[in-house]
């Protein structure tokens, strides 16, 4: 039997810009008791279709025409008080967002008993049923869980309980839009287990929707491909991942840096035609001459944070205590989960916090006790690429200011900036046309592009670039870590790589260090590191990253 | 909790002794000897330097200073001039009025502010929605004692509907609150204006969170969305908003107290600085910066009650 049935679906949305048609002959099956992938990246309509189906879409979007059969009720005709019936007990949603996921103000108990509103039985039965559910989704003292805010709970913590409400109705189908995109690998794994198990359970079906092929390929029976608001393949997981039908399809999957099990110097993109990549070996470090300095010499950097209140202070430790050598031209990428002390490491070293104990020098120099003065010309040497590439750059000013920012601020005027600007957008492979643009009108990765820009602008010799490939869709991925890879070989600049991703930082990285709990397990080669990781943590974090679907010849 | 509570309090000794010094500073600068303004035109120089004398005024400055402090602490502020009754006594018979006007002000301010403030966000782009906006915008920038004249006109004057001037009988409450109708509109109308825009904004940016669609998703109610979801979040702004504004309320009580004829501390001070009588001055100063600084900790403490965030981090 199939439980949601949605042919020729169209969605149109009224714009000031005229009709914008978002979703395009949309049709696919889900199955009783089956998990059903959607792939598709940013702009492909995917939260479209999720709105559709639940029937939340905005005010100025409308189905057009098409049909949504769920358990054999026509949705597209329903009113809104019917389809307000329907979701929860019938359809139900997991979103992306743990942390946002939950009212900050009410209690877990009491959002957990708003959601049984519609039952008649007294709140203590309530309560019980709400238990029971957290104690199924693994929320240890389930009882005395209820009474807590969603603040006091980890973020994983919080994408499952959000998950136990949106379960707790027994609904037959339940949407899963990016439930583990924001958590960290080793959580994922867990979570889609518990997912899996609980759907098994409630033999309801899912509707998972994901940018991780990796992911897909792991959970999902049966997979729908989309791109700019069509299916443009679908069909049962294993096939479409083995061979795929549609253009579309097959770059995307090439093109996923965790499909590379091979270290590569460049990666494949979308514009390679697929079956024709050949990956480019990466070319061996060459030795290292004797008696040459490292660029960055870090030596028992410890990091502590003072907490707490005027009464209670407490210090937790963010590094404690880890050294290593970087050279001229070397990328050393810092792998760990979130928490392990990774950005903390990188912004001791950029001197953006302050250290509590070892040292930290670069050139030869302790970067701690540096004058102001010469800290700033430290700050032309060492540039730093945030994560969030669009939050990064300030919404007003343009592309052309913002590239031409670091000049500014380090008062370079012996040269000619607007040349300048220029060289650097046409580097990072943006044309001049967009030194106009303001950061709104960027996409995710010609946003990181400009990010790039601004922290080549003035030669540096070290740039700390925290996930700069986390947030992107995948098929971007490769373009940035392409460029990333190109300029450093070309700028012979030095790189910390900060990632929670393996599969990203293996195409990058010269050496890898594996962080824990604010120390290194494990560091070395990155070769030998995904050859044969000797710490237990470095085995779980490889097991857990996902691999791609794995075409392989 | 407690531990917050006491060190709130702490700094609240803090902001009430620097304000003492500004006090002292801003009395001995004004120009007027107090003396002359008290006795009248007609007194002797020797009354003058008698009365000089017994006020401390021949002293030293820093000895007017410490004298000023010292007692200031203790809540004395000497007497009162002109009828030998101590002047904290004379403050706190006026409190309670202008208390009854700045929660007469909020009462008007909340009432109107939250629901009109949350019925624009839920109506977004809507007439009523336009219509808010811009009464909003109207009523801020109406100064309080053109509202307090107006209204005296309106509904007094012309409509003889409430009473113009007066607190009411003393002893009766249904009479003393019919009086506090007009005065209270006048001190809290403007920040009808000002609640309302910030309900409005903050509720827009609530509804926008995910936890909301997250809500919609579960088939939850529309109303119970907005009220216990929605709002509940959207109104934290508000109440710190509200701590500050109680200052300016206390500054509009002043126009309300003169134009109504009401006693309060307002006017006492008003009256007090016509006749240079210092220590009525200082007495209420420091009564309302008390008073100021309470209402602060209050609404820290509210919002705490509200978010269980704030509340973690007391």
């Amino acid at each position: 039997m199939t439980v949601l049935s949605i042919s020729d679906l169209n969605v149109r949305f009224a714009t000031e810009a005229g009709a914008f048609h978002a979703l395009k002959d949309v049709a696919f099956d889900v199955p009783e008791r089956t998990i059903v992938g959607i792939v598709g990246e940013s702009g492909s309509g995917k939260s479209t279709l999720i709105n559709a189906i639940l029937g939340l879409l905005a005010d100025n979007g409308r189905v057009d025409s098409g049909s949504i059969l769920f358990e054999g009720q026509e949705l597209t005709a329903l009113d809104p008080v019917a389809m307000r019936a329907l979701r929860g007990p019938r359809i139900s949603c997991v979103f992306q967002d743990p942390m946002g996921a939950l009212n900050p103000v009410l209690s877990v108990g009491r959002q957990m008993r708003n959601i049984q509103y519609r039952d008649e039985s007294p709140n203590a039965q309530k309560d019980a049923r709400s238990a029971e559910m957290l104690e199924a989704v693994r929320i240890p003292n389930p009882g005395t869980a209820l009474a807590r805010y969603p603040h006091e709970f980890s973020g994983g913590m919080k994408q499952r309980i959000a998950i136990a409400m949106a379960l707790m109705m027994r609904p037959g189908l339940l949407i899963a839009d990016e439930p583990t995109t924001a958590l960290d690998a080793t959580l994922e794994v867990v979570t889609l287990e518990l997912l899996k198990d609980l759907q098994e359970q409630i033999g309801c079906s899912v509707l998972f929707i994901s940018h991780h092929l990796g992911v897909i390929a792991e959970l999902c029976d049966e997979v729908a491909v989309m791109y700019a608001g069509e299916v443009v393949e679908r069909g049962a997981t294993s096939e479409v991942f083995r061979d795929p039908r549609h253009d579309y399809t097959a770059r995307l999957l090439e093109c996923d840096p965790a499909n590379q099990r091979r270290r590569t110097r460049r990666l494949p993109t979308m514009n390679d035609e697929p079956g024709s990549f050949v990956p480019q070996p990466v070319p061996p470090a060459p030795d290292r001459a004797v008696g040459e300095k490292p660029l960055l010499e870090v030596r028992d950097a410890q990091v502590t944070f003072r907490v707490g209140t005027l009464f209670r202070r407490e210090s937790i430790v963010g590094v404690g205590g880890v050294s290593f050598d970087l050279y001229p031209g070397e990328t050393i990428g810092l792998v760990g989960e979130s928490g392990s002390g990774k950005t903390t490491l990188a912004r001791a070293a950029a001197r953006l916090q302050a250290i509590s104990g070892g040292s930290i020098s670069f050139e030869g120099k302790s970067v701690h006790e540096l004058s102001a003065g010469a800290m700033h010309l430290l700050r032309r040497d060492v540039s730093m690429m945030f994560q969030d590439p669009v939050g990064s750059l300030s919404p007003r000013m343009t592309v052309g200011d913002l590239v031409a920012e670091p000049f500014r601020i380090h008062r370079v005027g012996d040269v000619d900036v607007k040349a300048e600007t220029m060289r650097l957008l046409s580097l990072v492979g943006l044309g001049p046309d967009f030194a106009d643009r303001f950061p709104h009108q960027l996409s995710g990765g010609q946003a990181r592009r400009v990010g790039v820009a601004r922290a080549i602008a003035l030669n540096p010799k070290l740039i700390i670039a925290d996930e700069p490939t986390a947030g992107l869709d995948v098929s971007i991925q490769g373009e940035v870590l392409n460029l990333l890879n190109d300029l450093r070989e070309r700028l012979g600049l030095a790189m910390i790589f900060i990632t929670h991703n393996l599969h990203v930082v293996r195409h990058v990285a010269d050496r890898i260090a594996v962080m824990y709990r604010g120390r290194f397990v494990e560091i070395g080669e990155t070769d030998e590191i995904f050859a044969a990781p000797e710490h237990d943590y470095t085995k779980t974090l490889l097991s857990a990253n996902l691999a791609g679907p794995g075409r392989q010849p | 909790m407690l531990a917050y509570v006491v060190k709130r309090l702490g700094l609240s000794v803090v902001i009430v002794s620097v304000a003492m010094a500004l006090l002292f500073c801003m009395i001995y600068l004004v120009p007027g000897d107090p003396a002359s303004v008290a006795l009248g035109p007609r007194a002797s120089e020797a009354m003058k330097e008698a009365l000089r004398v017994r006020m401390g005024l021949d002293q030293p400055v820093w000895v007017q200073f410490w004298n000023f402090y010292s007692s200031a602490w203790r809540g004395d502020f000497g007497v009162e001039v002109l009828s030998e009754r101590p002047v904290i006594d004379v403050v706190l018979e006026q409190l309670p009025y202008t208390l009854a006007l700045i929660a007469g002000g909020i009462t008007w301010s909340v009432g109107l502010g939250i629901p009109l403030g949350c019925w624009a966000a839920v109506k977004r782009g809507s007439l009523a929605d336009r219509l808010v906006g811009v009464l909003s915008v109207a009523v801020i920038a109406i100064p309080s004692f053109v509202v307090a004249i107006y209204a005296l006109l309106i509904f007094s004057v012309s409509l003889r509907w409430l009473p113009a001037i007066g607190a009411g009988e003393p002893g009766d409450l249904g009479d003393q609150l019919v009086h506090l109708i007009l005065p209270s509109l006048a001190v809290g109308l403007g920040w009808v204006g000002y609640i309302a825009r910030m309900v409005r904004a903050s509720m827009l940016e609530v509804l926008e969170t995910s936890h909301i669609r997250t809500a919609r998703a579960f088939g939850l109610p529309e109303p119970m969305i907005t009220y216990r979801y929605a709002l509940t979040i959207a109104i934290l702004p508000t109440v710190t908003l509200l701590g500050v504004g109680v200052g300016q309320m206390l500054s509009s009580a002043v126009f309300a107290e003169i134009v109504f004829a009401r006693p309060g501390i307002g006017r006492l001070v008003y009256d007090a600085i016509l006749t240079r009588n210092f220590p009525v001055v200082s007495g209420a100063v420091l009564v309302t910066t008390i008073f100021f600084v309470l209402v602060n900790l209050i609404a820290d403490l509210v919002i705490g009650a509200l978010d269980p965030r704030v509340r973690s981090s007391f």
